[in-house]
């Protein structure tokens, strides 16, 4: 069925229609959320403040534009706004093996043990980039989306986004370098 | 070109993003630059870590939670319906008048003489209570002199057997 049709179903409270937006899209926002916050728990209150949002701004939805795009600035907006109010900063992501299982790779298993240990480096690193740096890092090196759809959902020009996504790469490759070089000391 | 200016170049190298120009003056540095070279070692390993990010399932337990979101506002809804009774305006038009009125008293700067002359209003009110009582005893006091001095009168007329008319009898 036609995304349009379903918004439009949704707002006429036919049954089956939200259920059907949550299928298409609680895990998407939801592994943006957990990727911003670092915190399963928290992620889960997230996407469900981010739906509460999505259920009571739906009659604003303009069809003319890019459904997922207009979601994933709502989720973007909130996800700003309680990270401003709350400071998430100061708090601790999971523990990443808590619920990254390593992923099965094609490498020998002492280039898969380097790998899973850059990816705990990273996402520890990803706490200390400011929220607008790491949701464009998220979107453009996790979520996988092009620049130009990446400056459509958070309001500003392409050019901004590259070089957001450029500090926040150099960021983590930095954190990365230290934690390695420090470890090869020890 | 310097080391900083790479640096702000190579996210663009990596992507394929320079110019000729440019990537050939970024390939030359790094040739010849071992901490830009390691830098960009370093890059690519963040966004092979980056990408590595599994996507996580969402549990049963949220989905159902989001599956609830409309129910739930729809009960929430019916709930307060009541709250838009027409019978109950009249209510809220005095609770609203009440409150006004509370809020200029407990809000005013002048709450303690307020409050004296309040006082004074019910004390005053309360003498005039205890005098109108008082007078009402008075009263009652006279009512009974009077009762008791209309029924000694009525006792002497002759036709109860009293004495009344006996002056005239002796007259005749």
């Amino acid at each position: 069925m036609d995304l349009n049709e379903v918004i439009k179903q949704c707002l006429e409270g036919k049954e089956g229609a939200w259920q059907m937006l949550v299928n298409t899209y609680s895990k998407r926002v939801f592994n943006l959320a957990y990727h911003f916050a670092g915190s399963y728990q928290e992620a889960e209150d997230l996407t469900q403040d981010i739906f509460l949002k999505l259920y009571h701004s739906l009659s604003k939805y303009d069809f003319e534009k890019n459904f997922t795009a207009w979601l994933l600035t709502l989720a973007k907006n909130h996800l700003i706004d309680t990270y401003r109010r709350t400071k998430w900063e100061k708090t601790n992501r999971d523990n990443f093996n808590e619920n990254f299982l390593a992923s099965e790779s094609a490498e020998s298993p002492e280039a898969d043990l380097v790998r899973e240990a850059d990816r705990k480096i990273v996402w520890e690193g990803l706490d200390r980039l400011s929220s607008d740096t790491r949701l464009a890092v998220i979107f453009r090196d996790i979520q996988d989306k092009t620049y130009e759809e990446i400056a459509e959902i958070m309001g500003v020009p392409v050019g901004t986004i590259k070089s957001r996504v450029s500090r926040g790469r150099l960021e983590l490759a930095k954190i990365l370098q230290a934690k390695k070089e420090g470890s090869d000391e020890l | 070109m310097n080391c900083e200016r790479i640096e702000e170049l190579l996210s663009a190298y990596i992507e394929g993003e320079l110019s000729a120009a440019e990537k050939s003056l970024v390939e030359t540095h790094l040739r010849a630059c071992r901490d830009c070279t390691l830098l960009y070692s370093a890059i690519t390993d963040t966004r092979a870590a980056l990408s590595g990010f599994p996507e996580l399932e969402i549990s049963e337990t949220l989905k159902s939670r989001l599956s609830a979101i409309p129910e739930r506002k729809r009960r929430f809804r019916f709930s307060l319906d009541f709250l838009l009774k027409p019978s109950l305006q009249p209510v809220f038009a005095a609770a609203t008048v009440f409150l006004t009125l509370l809020s200029f008293y407990l809000f005013n700067p002048d709450k303690k003489y307020i409050d004296r002359s309040i006082d004074q209003k019910i004390h005053q009110g309360y003498n005039q209570v205890e005098k109108l009582y008082a007078q009402t005893g008075s009263l009652t006091d006279r009512l009974g002199d009077y009762k008791d001095s209309i029924l000694g009168s009525i006792k002497n007329w002759k036709i109860f057997g009293g004495k009344k008319d006996e002056p005239k009898q002796q007259e005749e």
